[in-house]
């Protein structure tokens, strides 16, 4: 090698690895969902316009807002925070407790907030302290078709009559709402739970779910869905699928928030739409779950002064109307709900002011991720029908005190108040016991094949090899769209060849995403099993072979005589490192079922992942981890031990 | 008779193993609307890139590469270095002691990434390396070293002894064999264990999820499944399978072009351990 070849080597490790500077030019960075319509771009470029010397970025994050909530967590955890913080109210709490937030008073005095709704302030407030602005106010509404019913209904009796006489499915549901595992799971919950007079947590802060209220409120729940008042794959659904499905003209009704109108007033369904309070139990209150986003300024950010501006634009009434007529945001501003051009466009303003002003927030606390992740849980399995409604009820109160008792434990006294820690380790063990075995024997099955001498192997061994060499995270967006219904081409085949007579829902339903993701793995995995199968096949000499076959031995004699007992120390390797593999999977499951339905996907490194980057937890994760290191080191002891055999022993 | 049921099975393995890769490229070439219809086609009735133009057009698809072949280009590089000094020191050693050597480094290199993910992060997190390609390419490097050294000692135990022998009596230094002659005689291996390596980190999910967040910094695989998120409806299907596809496809014209020789070096590698 010569010395300028070298020295360009260097080179390059230099010029790649040096970190990357920082422009020097104020760059506010904010993350929020996908910018439909323009509305970011142009208030972006507006305060561009008065503000030359500041730059915003406005990155398109997922649509689920956990994702981009996970987004910024890392970012505050990692030092390089994204400057503006653009957040679901239920975030405060966590986000202010871990003193991620810059508090708010300098821009907003207590008398300058007075101009906006109350809910937001309050949301936007944690323990006496002011930490975000309200941009967009929201509440969820009852919307149904004014040339379909009557009138809307206001109790749950009269929500029934109405689905009764005037649904026909499968052309027409009475319902639809969103029923899919995450967030928005919870504030439809919620709105049956306080409609029925219930509450999660009662005056004193202490859990208060095993009541008459609960059960009542999920039992509603799932017999909408068991009446067929609401079509069954609503467990998939999130708030785009509901409007699109209503907007279809399938259903009467639609629980949705304000945003809604503005595309169903786009629709052919214009002028059709009514817009009321949410349905509850006769003699109960109505009420509605308070959401909005707003805007807050990270403590670690270098310049709040800039960034102070900026909330202070968006929150103007200028940008608050571009919001609201590009995306059809709700104000939160009391005063543009007198505004005429607002009125305008939307007349029913008037009744969504009232709505608003009861709407109620989730519970404020630092662990409401936890809390929630429970909830959507529990209510879950009870639409999916894995657990009855007094079950669930029975476990959400065990969950929740457990959780917030766990908070107060030692990590090993918590290790048996954690049902998320249960829950997860059954998951792997059931799928490292399943895809393991099948795996091994399959692998085992390709290796004999491949060994076998005939022209065209090594097409063979190309076609097993290319599974191992493609990326895993990659891979599972393909193994999601074939897993997909109605478009997957998996139950298109299925159907065609005849073994299953209606579509699967392969990942709405626990079994299904089970099986899929085991389906994903054991393909993804299996090579790893030829690979070093073979390599223990080709070791097997030829000679012995040969004498074997010359002394009468049948194929599958010396199978057994000869290649087996000589496989036993790939074997054993290989057994060890899938099964260490198998129950650190991480990847395929956290693109393909994010770990749903109703956890029955989730592993128990997903669970460590969202401990330590969720829920801010390092230290019990790391306690956790330990222990699962532990285990996995006493199994390959148990499957080295396993797989000696006695005259092996006797050898050494 | 016996042919034919080998070529049935041949053909029913090969299907198994490549549909997944071959209905995301089917679907990557549809045009958006047929995407979505149903009945399913498995042919696209005209081939359309348009689902290809737009992952570069509505998204910094581009950069998410370009993050890629920094990040797995330096680590193998790095790696590739690191792991030929090892293992030229590992051939000097007696066969057992090197052995023993290599067997503990491959018990590290079990665990898996999820479980490292942690203690990497808050390491790489008080190193002021996150979002940075350096605080990626680290770990990528650490995690890599134990197989790159296993398949370089593999190759380089195959030269004899007495070329360093002779190359030592000739007042060589060790620098000077290493570079001058071990290397050089062992580049098929080192070219193969480069090419693994690179894929090894290519692929990687759950690091460069972590270490990197800033979307500018994405790798390809973090980049695609940040693709999904949006709702069924509006998940751009026909986009994920292009970026799928763009993905995958260096990654299978490595295999075609180079598997003997991967075959027959992970074949060794094992054997010999």
């Amino acid at each position: 090698m010569t010395e300028r070849l070298k020295f360009l080597i260097f080179f390059c490790i230099l010029f790649l690895t040096l970190p990357v500077p920082v422009c020097s030019q104020v760059a506010l960075r904010m993350i929020g969902p996908e910018d439909l319509g323009g509305a970011w771009a142009e208030i972006v470029r507006r305060f561009h316009e008065r503000n030359p010397e500041i730059g915003i970025q406005y990155i398109p994050g997922p649509w689920s807002t956990e994702q981009r909530q996970d987004m910024y967590i890392r970012s505050f955890m990692s030092g390089d925070a994204f400057e503006l913080v653009y957040m679901d109210v239920i975030w405060t709490a966590k986000f202010a407790e871990k003193g991620w937030l810059l508090p708010l008073e300098d821009w907003f005095p207590s008398e300058k907030r007075e101009v906006f709704l109350q809910g937001d302030i309050e949301a936007g407030q944690y323990k006496g302290r002011f930490y975000r602005a309200p941009v967009r106010s929201d509440a969820g509404v009852l919307y149904y078709r004014r040339d379909l019913i009557p009138h809307p209904p206001k109790t749950w009796r009269e929500f029934e009559e109405i689905c009764r006489k005037y649904s026909s499915p499968p052309e027409r549901y009475g319902i639809v709402f969103q029923g899919m595992q995450y967030e928005g799971l919870v504030c439809n919950y919620l709105e049956y739970l306080w409609g029925a007079g219930g509450s999660v947590l009662d005056e004193e802060g202490k859990v208060h779910l095993k009541t008459q209220e609960n059960v009542v409120a999920l039992k509603f729940m799932k017999k909408i869905i068991d009446e067929n008042w609401a079509p069954k794959s609503v467990i998939t659904f999130q708030e785009q699928h509901s409007l699109e499905f209503f907007e279809k003209g399938k259903a009467l009704m639609m629980r949705n928030w304000p945003y809604a109108w503005k595309a169903l007033n786009d629709s052919p369904l214009r002028g059709k739409i009514g817009i009321a309070p949410f349905i509850h139990r006769r003699g109960k209150e109505p009420a509605s779950t308070l959401g909005g986003w707003g805007l807050g300024i990270a403590r670690a950010g270098k310049h709040p002064k800039a960034a102070g501006r900026f909330v202070q634009f968006v929150t103007s009434p200028e940008a608050q109307k571009i919001l609201h007529f590009k995306t059809g945001a709700t104000p939160s501003r009391k005063s543009l709900f007198r505004d005429e051009g607002i009125l305008k466009e939307s007349p029913y303003y008037r009744e969504l002011y009232e709505i608003l002003s009861w709407a109620r927030p989730r519970p404020v606390h630092p662990d409401y991720a936890k809390m929630s992740s429970i909830l959507q849980k529990h209510v879950s399995s009870v639409l999916i029908g894995i657990e009855s409604p007094e079950e669930a009820g029975r476990d959400m109160q065990r969950s929740l005190e457990g959780l917030l008792k766990g908070k107060r434990e030692n990590w090993l006294k918590r290790l048996f108040l954690d049902d998320d820690l249960h829950q997860t380790v059954k998951n792997t063990a059931l799928f490292t016991l399943i895809s393991v075995p099948l795996e091994f024997f399959l692998g085992l099955l390709m290796a004999l094949f491949i060994h076998l001498p005939f022209r065209g192997r090594n097409l063979g061994r190309l076609a097993v090899l290319i599974p191992w060499a493609l990326p895993t995270a990659v891979m599972a967006m393909t193994w999601q769209w074939m897993f997909n219904n109605p478009f997957g081409v998996i139950n298109d085949a299925l159907i065609r060849t005849g073994l299953l007579s209606t579509p699967a829902d392969w990942l709405s339903t626990a079994g299904g995403a089970m099986a899929a993701a085991l389906f994903a793995d054991i393909w993804k995995t299996t090579p790893f099993a030829v690979i070093i199968l073979l390599s223990g096949l080709q070791s097997v000499p030829r000679e012995l072979q040969e004498s074997l076959s010359l002394d009468g031995a049948g194929p599958l004699k010396r199978f057994f005589h000869l290649t087996l007992p000589m496989l036993i120390p790939f074997i054993r390797v290989a057994l060890i490192f899938r099964m260490i593999h198998a129950a650190g999977i991480f990847d395929l499951i956290w693109v393909l079922t994010q770990g749903g339905p109703a956890d029955s996907t989730r592993t128990l490194s997903l669970y460590l992942y969202d401990l330590a980057f969720r829920y801010d937890e390092i230290g019990y994760a790391l306690f956790l981890t330990f222990l699962f290191l532990a285990a996995l080191v006493l199994m390959s002891f148990g499957i080295t031990r396993g797989l000696t055999f006695r005259y092996e022993k006797v050898g050494k | 008779m016996k042919k034919v049921i080998i070529y049935v099975l041949l053909a029913v393995i090969s299907v198994y193993c490549l549909f997944p890769f071959l209905w995301t490229i089917l679907t990557a070439l549809k045009p958006q609307e047929h995407i979505f219809k149903l009945p399913i086609r498995y042919l696209p009735e005209r081939i359309s890139l348009e689902n290809l133009e737009n992952v570069f057009s509505k998204r910094p698809f581009a950069r998410y590469i370009l993050n890629s072949l920094v990040v797995s280009g330096g680590a193998t590089l790095l790696t590739l270095c690191a792991a030929s000094l090892i293992a030229f020191r590992l051939k000097k050693m007696e066969i057992e002691q090197s052995l023993k050597i290599q067997r503990g480094l491959l018990i590290m290199a079990i665990v898996p990434p999820a479980l490292l993910v942690i203690p990497v992060f808050m390491v790489i997190r008080k190193l002021d390396l996150v979002n940075h390609y350096l605080g990626l390419i680290l770990p990528y490097v650490a995690l890599n070293l134990p197989f790159a050294v296993w398949m370089l000692h593999a190759a380089f135990r195959q030269l004899p002894k007495e070329l360093d022998e002779a190359a030592m009596l000739d007042g060589f230094s060790s620098s000077r064999i290493l570079f001058g002659i071990v290397l050089p005689l062992s580049r098929p291996a080192l070219a193969i264990t480069g090419v693994l390596v690179f894929i090894f980190c290519w692929n990687e999910f759950i690091l460069a999820l972590t270490l990197m967040p800033s979307q500018m910094r994405y790798t390809v695989p973090v980049g695609v499944a940040m693709l999904s998120g949006a709702s069924v409806y509006e998940i751009p299907w026909g986009e994920i399978n292009a970026a799928v596809m763009l993905t995958t496809v260096p990654v299978i014209l490595l295999m075609v072009f180079l598997q003997r020789w991967i075959m027959e070096g992970l074949t060794r590698g094992a054997v010999k351990g």
